[in-house]
């Protein structure tokens, strides 16, 4: 059953921080996380901020540098359909036709799914869990084939979104309103491994909202893309995923970003993968090195070894289709 | 077999023969046609009202309390904060006079009671409350205190058999002692065998998932209580309410116009009608009480899961030398079937075969009928032995099944089946699917590699009395047509409507039908076990065929011919002989006399001496991505012989639906219950995975062998619900060891389990 809290629609940027700066409150985007995690009594609300009253988190467009500007609000289904970031930025427009549902992808929004909260089914279930301030972690001797392989530490979730992965390996940048301005934060260093708070996934203070989402000039000779494995078609998170973001030059990869997704409690980059890919041709046996790669330093749990065949699958096998 | 339905109540009730004759339908116009359902507009529009719809002024709203831990005993019970919330206008206990009602009754003997102060599983019922909004209730829930001494669980059945196990219930863990049984020598039969396969198979524990959660809405004048289900039997769920009431039959009347599935989870009356019966006597309001989404995953039953251990042996020409068959399941928390070896002694012939099926009580909710309950499980199992046999024997594994397709029934005495579609299944099917060229292409050389598998399966149960309808025709020649049966979805009341059209000439338009109602509609049993086509049209038929025969009679009174000489046609009677002799059907003055012809139909007893059954084959093609571990089913296709097809579209939509459901234990579908709290991981939607549309192969074609069956009943139609989703599991699986050479043991065959096994990092077959 839903909690009963206040409903605020503020109209603009400032009002929402004020709204949100109130222990208690939460942002509301598409809601298709957030009434969820109420509904299920995963957390409390005292007041409900809906942010869809935002001019400003609205609209996709250019940006000077050749880049793009995404509002927090743009739509999963509208960055999924959008030519030019389907041609620009492959691996974001596939990360976002691969999430959840028609439905969910109409109503769920960019902002939304990078702030949407963990899976883990003890955390959504009647666990008591240490990220609801409990203890312990129940995955860790419990039912974790789900889990991190990567970076947990006293909590073992994987991040659920699978715009994240891409967005890191695009080198986007997320822009912040809070209580005391505005601020630009990397992507890649808007979340937070568990290690350094296992109660939170992002750095955002109270108050904080993302108001956009800034992606550079695709690269020359770019190509990229998001690959994700699932146990069925639809309507279902990733058991593990990789976004690419490479820059080809005279057939060999000049550079590259590699982000795995549904592994770790962050999008995972993993640096050695992209050594292994600098300077060379996307062949079988780099693939396979690549491969190789990412899964070097994996520490499964008791349930989720099988992680580690079906990250090194999808690592090839998508490296393999872009060449 | 035929106690399937009945276990709850004891004794087969019947209905004696009707006194018509109804010889065989030869060709005939409306049955078997593809008639769109007479009720396709109400459902699609919304009008129909579903239970979970109904809402009566004044009404209440109930919410159950439920235990958190897998086990324990309820020290304490504080209700004191809860009766002072807002709204709340009565809460229940154990403690609350009249409470005191055993439940979940099995061999004689009840394993619980409506609040057992012993809960048993997690979503065990320990209090209720009553509110003005559904809110209240819930927000009430969570003020009352309760006090639990958790104690030691055990979810794994053959954990529970260990010396030192928590017990569950008095005594042992086993529910009733293993179900054996034995015919020939297996030992003997091994030790002919050319080849012999072994393997240990198991399926996972599968939730029901209707669309409708389960609920009731009731309300009693003085003494008599009516009760709006969702339900696939309106008489059971007066029998066991009145049971737990005291009542008198006849003072509870159940309805159940419309129901968003079951799946078997439906065939019971459940606790919270009685909760709501009682909160709504002590507060004088009506009460409407369904569960959460939540609640139908922890407590409204499940297939159990099941762990079968199989050993077949066979001559080089693929005779069946030998099978045997040993199952562990487990009815779950309370007493319920879990036994799987029914088709490893009916479906091939075999002269030797032993099976064992073991029911083991476990700290989990309680399982109910499933769809074919058992017999996909040990499809699973025996059509993966089978497989392997096949592949040992470097036979076709086609052609090792028609090698060994039955005569008769050898787990039922050795009688004659009244027909036998098994050969067609498999012969037509292999023809429809294409199956020698798809076995012949190459698996393909990239990393997704391509199979194809085959499976049969039968299903024991073909109906039987007992079933009393009543058609009525009224003067101005419109129908009026009522039978006790529910119409679970599967377009149960369109095919009565054909069957009096069939009969009476009248178009469908004009035939209106009550049903599903105790107060005003004649008994029949529950729509289950692929029954109500073959138990319930017959007695329609027989109903009809006596108005005919009195509006006849009458006509002939009145035309002065022979009654033989008349038929019905369009509104009309017409005479055989003479075509321009005939008289409208609303000026036979009988008929207009009486302002009514009434015609009373029964169920008559089934054929002595011999089994009714159905039979199926399905194909299975699947494409595997052998790095990745993902599986596409590219095609299935379904061969059946149900006998007679009453309705195209509804049998198209049985098989369609009886795939999916497959495909699902086959694919996506497992209970997650966490190792260290005996609660269920996934109860909910998302990581409680049913298909999607996007798991369903774009090609799923469904073929009936359309067997003329003038023996299994007068309607010669047999069921299909069932049939139709028992082997797909088991087929879908041997398509994916003809693709990358792993057998799966353990259903369903996910991206994990399956990468896993391609790495070698788990259990390989
Ligand atoms: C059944 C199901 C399946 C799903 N499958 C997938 C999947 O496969 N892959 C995937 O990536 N996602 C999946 N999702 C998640 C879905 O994509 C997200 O729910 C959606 O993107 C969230 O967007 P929203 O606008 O609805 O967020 P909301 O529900 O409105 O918000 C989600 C959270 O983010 C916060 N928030 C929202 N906007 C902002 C902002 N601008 N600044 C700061 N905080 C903000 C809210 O306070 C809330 O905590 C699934 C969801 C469901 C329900
Ligand atoms: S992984 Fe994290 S969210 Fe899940 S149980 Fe452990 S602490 Fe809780």
């Amino acid at each position: 059953m839903l909690p009963s809290f206040r409903y605020v629609r503020p109209r603009t940027v400032a009002e929402a921080v004020k709204a949100l700066s109130e222990p208690g409150a939460r942002a509301h985007a598409g809601g298709t996380d957030l009434v969820g995690c109420l509904r299920d009594e995963v957390f409390d609300a005292k007041a409900v901020v809906s942010l869809s009253g935002l001019a400003e988190l609205k609209g996709i467009s250019a940006t000077k540098d050749r880049g793009l500007r995404l509002g927090a609000l743009t739509t999963l289904a509208e960055i999924a359909r959008h030519a030019e970031i389907a041609k620009g930025w492959p691996a974001l427009a596939q990360g976002a036709a691969a999430a959840a549902s028609p439905q969910l992808r109409n109503q769920g929004t960019l902002g939304g799914n990078l702030c949407q909260r963990p899976r883990c089914w003890y955390f959504r279930g009647d666990f008591a869990c240490a990220r609801k301030g409990g203890e312990p972690c129940y995955a860790v001797e419990g039912e974790n084939t789900y889990h991190a392989i990567f970076g947990g530490s006293g909590c073992y979730i994987v991040h659920p979104s699978d715009t994240a992965s891409p967005l890191v390996a695009l080198q986007a940048t997320a822009r912040i309103a809070g209580p005391k301005g505005t601020r630009s934060v990397p992507v890649e260093k808007l979340f937070v491994l568990p290690a350094v708070d296992h109660t939170r996934e992002t750095v955002l203070e109270p108050g904080e909202v993302i108001t956009e989402i800034l992606l550079p000039p695709p690269l020359a000779g770019g190509k990229g893309l998001y690959k994700k494995v699932r146990a069925r078609g639809a309507w279902d998170f990733a058991l593990g995923g990789v976004a690419l973001a490479l820059s080809m030059k005279d057939g060999k990869v000049w550079s590259a970003r590699v982000v795995l997704s549904g592994v770790a409690p962050i999008p995972w980059r993993v640096p050695e993968v992209e050594k292994v890919l600098a300077g060379r041709a996307l062949d079988a046996k780099t693939a396979a090195e690549a491969a190789e790669a990412a899964v070097k330093g994996a520490e499964p749990m008791s349930g989720n070894d099988y992680k580690i065949p079906l990250v090194k699958g999808a690592v090839e096998e998508a490296l393999l289709s872009l060449a | 077999m035929t106690d399937l339905l009945y276990w709850l109540q004891g004794a087969v009730p019947e209905t004696p023969a009707p006194k018509v004759e109804m010889p065989p339908w030869g060709e005939t116009k409306v049955v078997g046609k593809p008639v769109p359902r007479v009720d396709a507009y109400e459902r699609v529009s919304g009008s129909a009202v579903y239970p979970l719809d109904f809402a009566l002024p004044d009404m209440l709203h109930a919410a159950i309390l439920r235990s958190p831990h897998a086990h324990a005993v309820v020290k304490s019970i504080d209700t004191s904060a809860a009766e002072k919330m807002p709204g709340v206008r009565a809460v229940i206990t154990g403690k609350t006079p009249g409470t005191d009602i055993p439940w979940y009754r099995s061999r004689g003997k009840s394993y619980s009671k409506l609040f057992d102060d012993r809960v048993r599983h997690e979503g065990d019922e320990v209090a209720a409350v009553a509110a003005e909004t559904r809110a209240q209730a819930y927000d009430a829930l969570k003020a009352i205190r309760v006090t639990y001494e958790e104690l030691p669980f055990v979810l794994d059945p053959q954990k529970a058999l260990e010396a030192g196990a928590p017990a569950i219930h008095e005594g042992t863990n086993r529910y009733g002692d293993p179900s054996k049984y034995e015919r020939g020598d297996v030992a003997a039969g091994f030790a002919a065998a050319d080849a012999v396969v072994e393997g240990t198979y198991s399926t996972a524990c599968e939730i029901h998932a209707p669309m409708e959660v389960h609920g009731s809405v009731v309300k009693w004048d003085g003494n008599r209580l009516t009760v709006w289900d969702t339900t696939q039997g309106v008489f059971v769920v007066q029998q066991q309410v009145a049971a737990a009431l005291k009542l008198p039959l006849a003072n509870v009347r159940v309805i159940g116009h419309y129901m968003g599935g079951g799946f078997g989870s439906k065939l019971e009356a459940g606790k919270y009608t009685v909760i709501a019966a009682l909160l709504a006597k002590m507060t004088a309001r009506p009460v409407k009480l369904f569960l959460s989404r939540e609640e139908v995953f922890l407590n409204a039953g499940n297939r159990p899961a099941n762990t079968m251990k199989v050993k077949i042996g066979a001559k080089k020409d693929g005779t069946l030398t030998a099978i045997e068959f040993l199952s562990m399941g487990s009815g779950g928390a309370y007493p319920n079937g879990a036994d799987t070896s029914f088709l490893a002694a009916d479906l091939y012939t075999c002269p030797n075969v032993k099976t064992l099926d073991e029911n083991v009580a476990i700290n989990a909710g309680r399982a109910r009928a499933m769809r074919a309950p058992g017999f996909p499980q040990g499809a699973w199992a025996l059509e993966q032995a089978m497989d392997e046999l096949a592949k040992k024997l470097g036979m076709d594994p086609v052609e090792l099944r028609l090698k060994n397709v039955p005569k008769v029934s050898q787990r039922r005495g050795n009688q004659p089946y009244t027909s036998t579609g098994l050969a067609e299944c498999l012969r037509d099917g292999a023809k429809e699917f294409g199956w020698a060229e798809a076995k012949k292409k190459a698996k393909g050389d990239g990393a997704v590699k391509r199979g194809v598998g085959v499976a049969s399966g039968l299903w024991g149960y073909g109906g039987g009395p007992p079933a009393t309808v009543v058609v009525k025709l009224f003067a101005d020649g419109s129908v009026n047509l009522n039978s006790g049966a529910a119409d679970i979805g599967t377009g149960t009341k369109t095919i009565m409507a054909q069957v009096v059209a069939e009969e009476l000439g009248v178009p469908l338009d004009r035939i209106q039908i009550e049903h599903a109602d105790t107060g005003t509609t004649q008994y029949t049993g529950p729509s289950g076990g692929s029954k109500t086509v073959p138990s319930d049209m017959p007695a329609v038929r027989a109903a009809a065929v006596e108005v005919r025969e009195k509006l006849l009679k009458a006509a002939a009174e009145e035309m002065k011919l022979p009654v033989d000489d008349l038929a019905l046609s369009n509104g009309e009677v017409v005479s055989k002989q003479d075509p321009s002799k005939k008289l409208l059907v609303t000026a036979v003055p009988g008929l207009q006399r009486q302002q009514v012809l009434v015609g009373v139909g029964t169920r008559g007893p089934n054929v002595e001496g011999k089994v009714i059954s159905m039979f199926a084959a399905h194909f299975a093609e699947v494409e595997v991505n052998t790095k990745t571990g993902e599986v596409t089913v590219t095609r299935l296709l379904a061969a059946q012989d149900s006998a007679r097809v009453m309705n195209r579209l509804t049998f198209e939509c049985q098989v369609q639906g009886g795939l999916v459901m497959g495909l699902g234990l086959g694919r996506t579908e497992e209970r997650v219950l966490d190792r260290n709290t005996g609660k269920m991981c996934n109860v909910n939607w998302h990581d409680y995975k049913i298909p999607t549309a996007l798991d369903v192969p774009a090609e799923q074609k469904v073929h009936s062998v359309d067997l003329v069956d003038t023996e299994c009943n007068t309607a010669g139609a047999k069921g299909v619900g069932e049939p139709a989703t028992i082997p797909t599991a088991a087929a879908i699986a041997n398509a994916v060891h003809d693709a990358v050479g792993i057998r799966v043991h353990d259903s369903p065959v996910t991206p994990p389990r399956l990468v896993a096994l391609l790495a070698g990092r788990g259990k390989k077959g």
